[in-house]
């Protein structure tokens, strides 16, 4: 049975960049927009080297607000030199794969596989719209040494303040909502 | 004897070493000890990894585990920190007695299973060439040109491409590797491509330290100089700002600057830095008091503006040497007097060395001498040399630390005030106030202090003296303790050879290093 999917969207940014389809028990995510191959690991992959990426996908009661439900999965992808075309294996519990596929829907394949149980969302969705954060990081796959480096810098500063990840190279987030939950067919905005 | 005496204790550590190995637990949860809790440890060993890769404190301890009773509870925690420090690294520990009586505990190393490559839809394909650019074919031993050789004809396995890649960075510390592949000439076929890029040679000329700090001293309060730096490679500009900042000179001084440096200028043996800055004075009652009782000293100003711009010259990377000017100009406190100049010639040399000892234990020397010559020449109304040499050690092994300094200086002629020697601050002389002291300065200084260090526990003993020529020196004494926790400390300093002794602290924040990297 379909739910509904709704995009409501109240920042003028999130228009349109996030849907969302209840599909049975799960709640499946698009998001067209939502591009993290980009830069310095899209030059890797077509390098011949491969990438890996961890995507989650959180469930807000608002925006800024702490998650209510997370999914997150890592993506091992790579670009096949001759066929020109991106091949993602998830490298997690549950693997899957797929080859062939061209840039925008290897990401959009990613995307996808980041399922959320309708039952975790409790009250969200039905009596109260939900909104969705997409978020990205870009693993190095070797966990290079530490800079020795003993110097202090702002950006250093920052990165310890803020508890940054030594293996992350880059990571983006997305944000976009209101989103409610309907009974019936019907895919339109609340 | 002696080898004979070598060669017994090799076969026996061998022999247990066999026995070990045949029983090492593939975890670290396994580490059941066969000698009773207590018993005193003879010797200790790390095998399957090479100890002087682990960090300098553990290394120690684990070292300073022989001679004391065994206690499993302590060699998990060393091995968890083993683990900990190197994570692709597995660790169990044994403890066994030897026939002899002696106690030997091994910590077993091995690396862990290698994680699975990530999967890549290239690896299908065989590689019909690998080539290395950036290195000369001379450069390549044969054994490499074999390995790199043996690649060709097989399908691409990411984890031999890495292999060779690590290898390759062994042998050329000096270089950087990465990796790319291409397609062959047919189809299916790609060609495997490692590229060496050299490494940026370290910097033989250094920038001027940075010393950004917050400081609050018992006696002369709070004061503050943050100086920013914003640069990348050879290149930095710093900002300067000071906020009632007593603890440089016999002047309190606020105000702003900006230094431009560069460290390499075509060669890495040429640099050059321009400096400019604007401070306005406060004086404290103490010195302008003692200014009426020396009409000989040059008058307080009500602010100083400085232009400094200087070359530098590397002779080796551990020695260089600076030369430029030195444009001050004074505003009079009065407005019905004239500024005056305070232009100097200035000459610098610097000198560096850092090693690390057979005890894995790092020295790091530094000193410079400066000579500042104020001239007519130069069109300055002071004349005056200012002569100062100064050296510093550290020596640094595991959670402690020693630190040894000195200098000494003087200056002839009549120098402006800012030029004359102050000790009795936060960093010298700690526990006497400078303007109890010698509120005008000085132009004689003679300072050294020793300082102990037990990770942030410090302990100090600083002696010194500043005073005029022709007049009586007077050596001081102090002694304290303080804490260092990164960048905060807080200090606690006792005038000794006074009757008044008390207890003067200073506390604040001191960042040697603060920039931003654009």
């Amino acid at each position: 049975m379909v739910l509904a999917v709704l995009t409501w969207p109240v920042a003028r940014a999130s228009a349109q960049a996030v849907s969302v389809d209840a599909v049975g028990d799960l709640l499946k995510i698009r998001a067209p927009s939502f591009s993290f191959l980009k830069g310095e690991p899209l030059d890797r992959l077509r390098d011949g080297r491969s990438v890996r990426v961890e995507l989650v996908a959180m469930i807000l009661a608002a925006p800024g607000k702490s998650p209510s439900t997370t999914t997150r999965r890592i993506f091992a992808l790579s670009y096949d030199l001759w066929e020109e075309r991106f091949a993602v294996t998830a490298v997690d519990a549950r693997t899957q794969s797929v080859s062939h596929l061209v840039l925008a829907a290897a990401e959009a394949w990613c995307v996808e596989q980041l399922t959320i149980p309708v039952r975790t969302l409790g009250a969200l969705g039905r009596d109260v719209p939900f909104w969705i954060r997409l978020e990205y990081r870009i693993l190095d796959g070797d966990a290079s040494a530490p800079q020795e480096d003993s110097a202090y810098t702002l950006q250093g500063l920052i990165d310890v303040l803020s508890r940054r990840r030594k293996t992350e190279s880059s990571s983006h987030a997305l944000e976009a909502g209101p989103f409610k939950l309907r009974k019936g067919g019907s895919h339109s905005p609340q | 004897m002696g080898l004979l005496l070598a060669v017994d204790a090799g076969m026996r550590t061998l022999a247990l070493l066999i026995t070990l190995v045949a029983v090492a637990p593939q975890a670290v949860t396994d580490q059941k000890s066969v000698v009773p809790e207590g018993t005193i440890i003879t010797s200790v060993q790390v095998n399957g990894f090479d100890i002087d890769r682990l960090s300098p404190g553990l290394r120690q301890d684990i070292r300073a585990l022989s001679g004391t009773p065994l206690s499993q509870q302590r060699l998990d925690e060393l091995a968890a920190r083993i683990e900990a420090e190197r994570p692709r690294y597995i660790v169990a520990v044994r403890s066994t007695r030897d026939a002899g009586g002696q106690v030997w505990v091994f910590f077993l190393m091995g690396r862990r299973d290698e994680p699975e490559r990530d999967p890549n839809i290239n690896d299908r394909y065989v590689i019909e060439d690998a080539e290395i650019t950036g290195l000369s074919e001379t450069e390549l031993t044969q054994e490499l040109r074999d390995a790199l050789k043996s690649l060709v004809g097989t399908r691409l396995d990411a984890g031999d491409a890495d292999r060779f890649q690590e290898r390759l960075q062994r042998d050329f510390p000096q270089h950087d590797f990465s990796r790319r592949m291409q397609r062959g000439s047919e189809k299916e076929r790609i060609r495997l491509v490692f590229e060496a890029r050299k490494k940026a040679p370290p910097p033989w000329l250094r920038f001027e330290p940075l010393k950004s700090n917050v400081v609050y001293h018992s006696d002369q309060k709070w004061g503050s100089f943050i100086d920013l730096a914003v640069g990348k490679g050879p290149v930095r500009v710093t900002p300067l700002f000071a906020i009632a900042n007593a603890d440089d000179l016999i002047e309190e001084f606020s105000g702003f600057g900006l230094r431009f440096e560069a460290t390499k200028l075509g060669t890495r043996r040429l640099g050059a830095s321009f400096e400019w800055s604007r401070f306005d004075q406060d004086w404290r009652s103490p010195t302008l008091d003692a200014l009426l009782l020396h009409p000989e000293i040059p008058a307080a100003y009500e602010t100083r503006s400085t232009i400094t711009p200087m070359v530098k010259f590397a002779i080796s990377p551990n020695l260089s040497v600076a030369g430029g000017v030195s444009i001050s100009e004074l505003e009079p406190l009065f407005p019905e007097t004239e500024s005056q100049m305070a232009n100097a010639a200035v000459a610098s040399v610097f000198y560096n060395q850092s090693w690390k000892d057979a005890s894995e234990a790092t020295h790091r020397l530094e000193g410079s001498f400066g000579v500042r010559a104020g001239s007519r020449e130069l069109e300055s109304d002071l004349a005056y040399t200012r002569y100062l040499g100064q050296a510093w050690y550290r020596y640094h092994f595991g959670r402690h630390q020693v630190q040894a300094s000195g200098m000494a200086g003087g200056i002839t002629g009549t120098p402006p005030l800012f030029e004359r020697f102050a000790l009795g601050d936060s960093t010298t002389l700690r526990g006497w106030d400078k303007f109890d002291i010698s509120p005008v300065g000085g132009n004689r200084m003679a300072y050294s202090s020793i300082e102990y260090r037990y990770t942030g526990l410090a302990l100090f003993l600083d002696v010194g003296s500043v005073w005029d020529a022709n007049t009586e020196r007077k050596v001081r004494v102090s002694t304290g303790f303080g804490f260092h926790a990164g960048p905060a400390f807080f200090v606690v300093g006792f005038p000794l050879n006074t009757d008044n002794v008390r207890a003067v602290f200073t506390m604040g924040l001191r960042v040697s290093g603060v920039g931003i990297k654009w």
